[in-house]
């Protein structure tokens, strides 16, 4: 559309705008907003698709995710190898998908791999304890914490094995309307 | 290593513990490939990407797929010779990044998106939702502002610029209305119903009421498109409770909160709600004796009692104080101050009425002690509308009944009174904004500590915007540039409120239900407000006489009129008698209306059986999936004990162990989530 901009190619920008739910104008801020958390790792040209990668410890920074009880969990469910360190397609994604134009199933399925503290596909107890932690900071007695968990898994568990599989968290997620609105970031 | 690939019609497969080997694994994640590419291939090109952006893998996936499934379309269309699909191929890659080009402009245009942003990071998305809610009424104001203006002033201006002011200009007319601004464009006063001759012929009475017409229509859509989006996004069917542990914890926590003492503030709320709700969990409800369910109806009835009078006390008040205003005395002595500033009364006393009794009535509601804090609220929202709209339908009576007999430009009367009202309104939310909030965070803060920070009402403040936005609606017939007062005053409160809320107010504590209130909000803006005007606007259309003197309407029996006669002398132009058709036999005849009732009736009854049925199909399966979990641990347990008989002769257990995980793997995956 004439703005002479040499970060990518138009096909790059094509394809980023037919797979995500931004803008040509929103990825080249994106890519800005990813290049001043390392100004001297990340490249300003990507026309030739470089690998850089940005470890956790900088990604969490960001003021976005800065006071997020979730934050290392997020990145690490959007990284490629489960440990944090994102590309900036990753990066891309992870925004895209807590946009608001992202769909309800496909925040549920990120939603509970976030969940989803020891990464088996079923959150399960322990998942729901250390969610709770995260959420109050230590302010309830474990006898507290333990109820809650029972309480949450016994109302939502459909099948009856003591464990949210995806089925029952997007079972739950259906009840609650507010849960698009609230699983947003904006950046 | 453990792999989970997304299959086309929505399952989640994991196929870690299945014992498959790497290859076999490889070539189920293949096969799955070809077959949603062949899938996406099919579908039209907008709805392909939208599937694509859908797909829950990662960046780099589903750009391979993007790129199979373009080549694969490209072979399709190969048959043509390969400039034609070239030309194609570029035409739509720059039509579509002209499309995208628009969405970044119009982008642009929003207003206020980083103002809305630190909104939404300070406090939380549901008084997120009040700004939002402002926003779109403005929207609706600046359209209506736009088509007034072009259609209506515009020619009016350049055709008869001549106005003849009765009084110079003094200051009460900003607040008043009149004098000054009597007979000019501002009012329906300030029209003349002309056929302005420059060619062609554009004849204002037509396009003042085919504007008038034409946005209501426009706003009536938008507002039942938005309810029907929001009602099916927000109301879902809740066979169980909601409020429940397990929501509060997996779902209401506001992840677009960034502000740290925010955050620290939301955790807060959810300990303390999550305490409340263990302890209710812990002391079971004993039932309620007689007298104490006896004392519950009395107190209801009690508050209930309360209101009512209270509100019709107030009805009365300014039932009588009209009676008494002086209708005519503007029209005959132009120069009395006294007389032109006593017109403000009824404002005033509306304005004070709606400031002060909601107030009076969350003291009322104390006395009626509810559990449930959603009846409280909804309660509490019913009482201010049947308050707001009955003080509203006071008005209208007298300004379609008594005004139009003893005024005569009675059109412009009855705009002077709702721009009164505009005015006096807003500088009353001022006040209210002032004592409501800053005050009260004074008193909480310095006087009595354990009152603490005011909350944010969203309820009262949504509700005043309704009714400001109620005024301007009814307004605008009668004032076809009053959206530009409204513009200004909803620019200002948008300001007004983001300073109170930063500098007195805390984040809400009950911050749950923002989705199911913002349905609340648009419906009632739709129902009593919009339907409300309109009816109003309709009724003075089609029956009430237009006054003699003034107005683009003068010299007929009623504004409808002008349609009519037009539709007479278009009769007589050969080959349009389809719209001379169309108007007598759709607009004018009443038995396509019952007509078309009665299929809207059927239909919606139809809708209805439907629902009924699939909810009680989701009962059976929910009845289904449980049995079946039951079967799970059976046979699982049959299982180990078939394994304990079988180990002493020897038999190798590893075939055993993977049969039955897969049977009930691929089973528990072939589960359909889309009922």
């Amino acid at each position: 559309m004439g703005n002479k901009q040499t970060i990518f190619t138009d096909e790059q920008l094509d394809a980023y705008q037919d797979c995500t739910f931004f803008t040509r104008k929103e990825i080249l801020r994106l890519h800005g907003r990813f290049h001043e958390l390392a100004p001297h790792l990340v490249p300003m040209d990507y026309t030739n698709d470089p690998d850089v990668k940005l470890p956790l410890a900088l990604i969490v920074n960001m003021p976005e995710l800065k006071e997020n009880p979730f934050r290392n969990r997020i990145v690490e469910s959007f990284s490629e190898d489960g440990l944090g360190n994102l590309s900036f397609n990753d990066f891309v994604d992870m925004f895209s998908v807590l946009s608001e134009m992202a769909p309800r199933e496909l925040k549920a399925i990120y939603a509970f791999k976030i969940y989803d503290f020891n990464v088996d596909n079923y959150i399960c107890k322990e998942d729901l304890e250390k969610t709770l932690n995260k959420l109050t900071r230590e302010e309830l007695t474990p006898e507290e914490v333990n109820l809650v968990c029972e309480k949450a898994i016994e109302e939502a568990d459909l099948d009856g094995d003591n464990k949210l599989s995806f089925a029952d968290f997007e079972n739950m997620i259906s009840r609650a309307p507010d849960f698009l609105s609230t699983f947003h970031i904006r950046i | 290593m453990r792999r989970s690939i997304y299959a086309g019609h929505g399952t989640w497969r994991n196929f870690g513990n299945l014992g498959l080997t790497e290859d076999e694994i490889e070539e189920e994640v293949e096969n799955e490939t070809v077959q949603l590419v062949r899938e996406l291939v099919e579908l039209p090109s907008r709805a392909c990407r939208q599937r694509i952006r859908g797909l829950p893998m990662n960046f780099n996936e589903r750009r391979n797929i993007r790129s199979q499934v373009f080549s694969a379309k490209l072979s399709k269309k190969s048959r043509l010779p390969t400039c034609c699909t070239d030309f194609s191929e570029q035409a739509s890659r720059s039509f579509r990044r002209f499309g995208a080009g628009l969405v970044t402009a119009r982008r642009f245009l929003v207003i206020w998106q980083n103002t809305l942003k630190e909104i939404g990071g300070t406090f939380g998305t549901s008084v997120l939702s009040y700004f939002q809610f402002l926003k779109w009424l403005l929207m609706f104001n600046v359209f209506s502002l736009l088509i007034n203006f072009c259609f209506i002033t515009l020619p009016q201006i350049i055709h008869a610029p001549n106005i003849t002011h009765a009084t110079g200009f003094r200051g009460l007319e900003l607040l008043t209305g009149v004098g000054y601004f009597n007979q000019t464009v501002f009012f329906y006063g300030g029209y003349d119903g002309e056929v302005i001759e420059t060619p062609p012929p554009y004849n204002m009475q037509l396009a003042y009421f085919f504007t008038m017409a034409a946005y209501f229509l426009l706003c009536g859509i938008s507002l039942i498109y938005s309810m029907a989006k929001s009602f099916q996004t927000n109301f879902v069917l809740h066979s169980a409770s909601v409020s429940g542990g397990a929501w509060r914890l997996l779902c209401s926590w506001d992840f677009s909160v960034v502000n740290e003492k925010a955050v620290q503030h939301n955790k807060n709320n959810l300990c303390v709600q999550l305490k409340e709700s263990l302890s209710e969990r812990i002391q079971r409800r004993a039932v309620l004796s007689l007298s104490e369910r006896m004392e519950n109806v009395a107190r209801h009835l009690l508050s209930w009692l309360i209101s009512v009078l209270l509100a019709v006390g107030c009805c009365a008040a300014v039932y009588f104080l009209l009676q008494d205003q002086v209708v005519s005395n503007i029209s005959q002595d132009p120069d009395n101050l006294v007389t032109e500033a006593s017109t403000l009364a009824v404002p005033v006393v509306v304005s004070l009425i709606n400031l002060v009794v909601p107030l009076l009535f969350s003291l009322i509601s104390r006395v009626d002690q509810r559990s449930n804090p959603r009846t409280k609220i909804y309660i509490n929202i019913l009482r201010n509308v049947l308050l707001k709209m009955s003080i509203l339908g006071i008005l209208c009576h007298h300004w379609m009944t008594d005004v139009p007999t003893s005024v005569s430009c009675w059109e412009s009367y009855v705009g002077q009174s709702v721009y009164r009202l505009v005015i006096v309104d807003f500088i009353f939310s001022l006040f209210g904004s002032f004592f409501g909030e800053f005050l009260r965070n004074i008193i909480g803060t310095k006087l009595i500590p354990s009152l603490g920070v005011p909350e944010f009402d969203i309820a009262t403040n949504v509700l005043d915007l309704i009714n400001a936005q109620t005024l301007a609606w009814i307004g605008i017939y009668f004032s076809p540039l009053l959206p530009v007062i409204q513009f200004i005053k909803l620019f200002l409160i948008f300001y007004l409120k983001k300073v109170s809320l930063s500098m007195n107010c805390q984040v809400p504590r009950q911050s749950g239900r923002a989705a199911q209130m913002q349905t609340v909000y648009i419906a009632l803006l739709f129902f009593p407000s919009y339907v409300g005007a309109l009816s109003l606007v309709a009724y003075t259309v089609w029956s009430l006489k237009p006054s003699e003197l003034c107005g683009p309407f003068q010299g007929l029996s009623r504004p409808f009129q002008a349609v009519q006669d037009w539709a007479d002398t278009v009769q007589a132009i050969p080959g349009s008698q389809w719209i001379s058709w169309i108007f007598y036999n759709v607009i004018k005849n009443e038995l396509f209306f019952y007509l078309l009732t009665l299929i809207v009736l059927v239909l919606t009854y139809f809708i209805w059986q439907v629902a009924q049925g699939r909810k009680q199909l989701i009962r059976t399966l929910r009845e289904q999936i449980a049995n079946e979990g039951k079967d799970k641990a059976f046979l699982l347990n049959k299982l180990q004990s078939t394994q304990k008989q079988r180990r002493p002769s020897g038999i190798s257990i590893s075939q055993d162990v993977s049969t039955v995980p897969s049977f009930t793997q691929n089973w528990m995956n072939t589960f359909p989530l889309d009922m």
